[in-house]
């Protein structure tokens, strides 16, 4: 089974680095990154700091964009051109089907999260002779939450048109984000209803602030590792849940 | 008819293959030049000055630090940078009414999003006092000496704007007090306290600090300037005894200093270390320094 999901998960990455919409993103990305640098020349001695930041936001936009609308057509093409019927029958189950795009796809992100990920790096070191570990453990967990909203993307597809699935992702995407400020008006709930309610959109919903090392790295600060153990494990349990729900939803379709 | 023949007998008629498209690209790429030598003239001689109305759209329009800190989708540091630059261009560009109105706002939501961005700090209480946002400066100093409460430059500089732009040489003096006690302060931020605790007529603590400085201190010259400070204090200490003394005897003041030497009270008036000097008002007894 498992030499099946990577046959797929290898044809996956082959049909998305053969898309021209991935090319144009990376390109954009690192112009956006190396753009940076010219943003860091006018910051009054602030040069390093602004590299970074930018270069780091730049790199979650385009992977997030990357992840939201290749993600979402992936599956959804399949069904739409009937390419599936000619795997399906084939021993391939949908199960392993299923597993081998979202594999495949996390390849592609972390491929074009690597090609990022080093002209950034190449930039700092060649602004400031150093390589800020901070950095790479921001990189390593902005393509690991890439991976998570690849299964968000994926269990969405399998119910739902290309751009309902891209808008909801990209909504949890915001949601994600805002676990401080959903945290801070859970403090501020004037009734018990209310805090509830809260409650349980900051439990359910994905805290994606614990993938969001990037703040750390403008002071050059590493969490201590029981830190990144924890945000780890986060993402292995919700994302394997979201998995087995868009196995579920994925099985029942009717194509 | 059909629709092909109707293409036909238009392409025959309209000869559209023939057309002279790149002539046309030509023509108007050529026309390019004059429409901007056309702009051109117009912004460099005949451009108004911006109104009002067109500077509300460019002056830097921050949310409310509030709002800043609770809607980020955690782009902090990256929003934090973002208004950095702002600023920069906003206090770099000139301000289209005389006053930089939104300056305190963009500095304020700096700190709100990164609250450690030290270089903030500093150059806020530099320039927003300049502008003339003195007590907003002083807040702000204040707010860094809270989130950072190890960089003596914080205090340091508060207290600079104590001194220039307030007057106010006791806090001055206790923000300068602060820094010294902080790690890595200069070693004359101590002195310099004992300077504005002077400049405030507190010159008992005044004296007390430039000891401590003097015991203290490695820096050769902050020792040096601390020792004249505290024989220019000496001295005039024992011109105020001197003078109580004299009007206990004379049921008077002397009319000048060296009316104590005449009159034996003293032997002579020490030479100030300071090269500053002392004058008395002959009226009140009060010993004061010379105004450099």
């Amino acid at each position: 089974m498992f030499r099946k999901i990577w046959l797929i998960a290898l044809n996956t990455f082959r049909e998305t680095v053969r898309d021209k919409l991935l090319y144009s993103l990376i390109i954009f990305a690192v112009l956006s990154i190396a753009a940076s640098y010219l943003a860091g020349t006018v910051s009054l001695g602030q040069d390093v700091r602004v590299i970074e930041n930018f270069g780091l936001t730049a790199m979650f936009v385009f992977l997030l964009i990357i992840t939201i609308f290749i993600g979402t057509q992936l599956v959804y093409r399949e069904i739409e051109r009937r390419t599936i019927y000619l795997i399906l029958p084939k021993p391939v189950n949908r199960e392993t089907f299923y597993l081998g795009k979202f594999v495949g796809l996390c390849l592609t992100i972390t491929v074009a999260g690597l090609i990022m990920g080093a002209m950034f790096i190449g930039l700092i070191y060649y602004k400031a002779h150093y390589i800020p570990t901070s950095a790479v453990w921001a990189i390593l967990f902005t393509i690991l939450e890439m991976w998570f909203l690849t299964a968000i993307g994926l269990m969405f597809s399998s119910f739902t048109s290309p751009i309902a699935s891209a808008v909801y992702t990209f909504c949890l995407v915001l949601i994600g984000h805002s676990s401080s400020t959903i945290w801070y008006i859970i403090k501020k709930a004037p009734n018990n209803y209310v805090k509830y309610a809260l409650d349980v959109v900051y439990y359910g919903f994905p805290n994606l602030e614990k993938f969001n090392l990037r703040n750390e790295v403008a002071f050059n600060v590493t969490l201590a590792p029981t830190q990144y153990l924890s945000s780890l494990t986060y993402l292995i349990i919700y994302m394997a849940a979201l998995l087995f729900f868009g196995l579920a939803i994925f099985r029942r379709n009717e194509f | 008819m059909d629709w092909q023949s109707f293409a036909e007998m238009n392409s025959k008629k309209f000869a559209l293959k023939r057309f002279p498209y790149a002539l046309l690209g030509l023509i108007f790429l050529a026309s390019v030049v004059p429409a901007q030598l056309w702009y051109d003239h117009w912004s460099r001689s005949e451009r108004k000055p911006l109104d009002t109305t067109y500077n509300i759209l460019i002056e830097p329009q921050p949310v409310s630090a509030s709002t800043a800190k609770l809607v980020n989708f955690g782009f902090k540091e990256f929003l934090a940078d973002y208004y950095w630059l702002s600023l920069i261009q906003y206090y770099g560009g000139g301000d289209p009414y005389g006053k930089y109105r939104k300056m305190p706002d963009l500095f304020n939501n700096i700190i709100e999003l990164s609250p450690k961005y030290e270089a903030v700090y500093q150059t806020g209480l530099i320039i927003m006092p300049g502008e003339g946002y003195v007590d907003e400066a002083i807040d702000f100093g204040y707010k860094g000496m809270d989130n950072m409460p190890d960089k003596w430059e914080i205090p340091y500089y508060t207290g600079l704007v104590y001194h220039i732009y307030k007057k106010d040489y006791v806090s001055a003096a206790k923000m300068f007090e602060r820094a010294a006690e902080m790690p890595n302060a200069l070693p004359i931020t101590k002195y310099f306290a004992g300077i504005y605790y002077n400049k405030a007529d507190q010159r008992e603590t005044a004296y007390n600090i430039f000891k401590t400085v003097y015991e203290t201190t490695k820096d050769d010259y902050v020792k040096d300037r601390a020792k004249k400070n505290m024989d220019h204090l000496a001295i005039y200490f024992l011109l105020q005894d001197a003078v109580k003394y004299y009007h206990d005897n004379y049921k008077s003041y002397p009319s000048d200093l060296n009316q104590l030497v005449t009159k034996k009270v003293l032997k002579s008036i020490p030479e100030d270390p300071l090269t500053i000097g002392f004058t008395i008002d002959p009226n009140t007894g009060i010993v004061t320094e010379n105004k450099k």
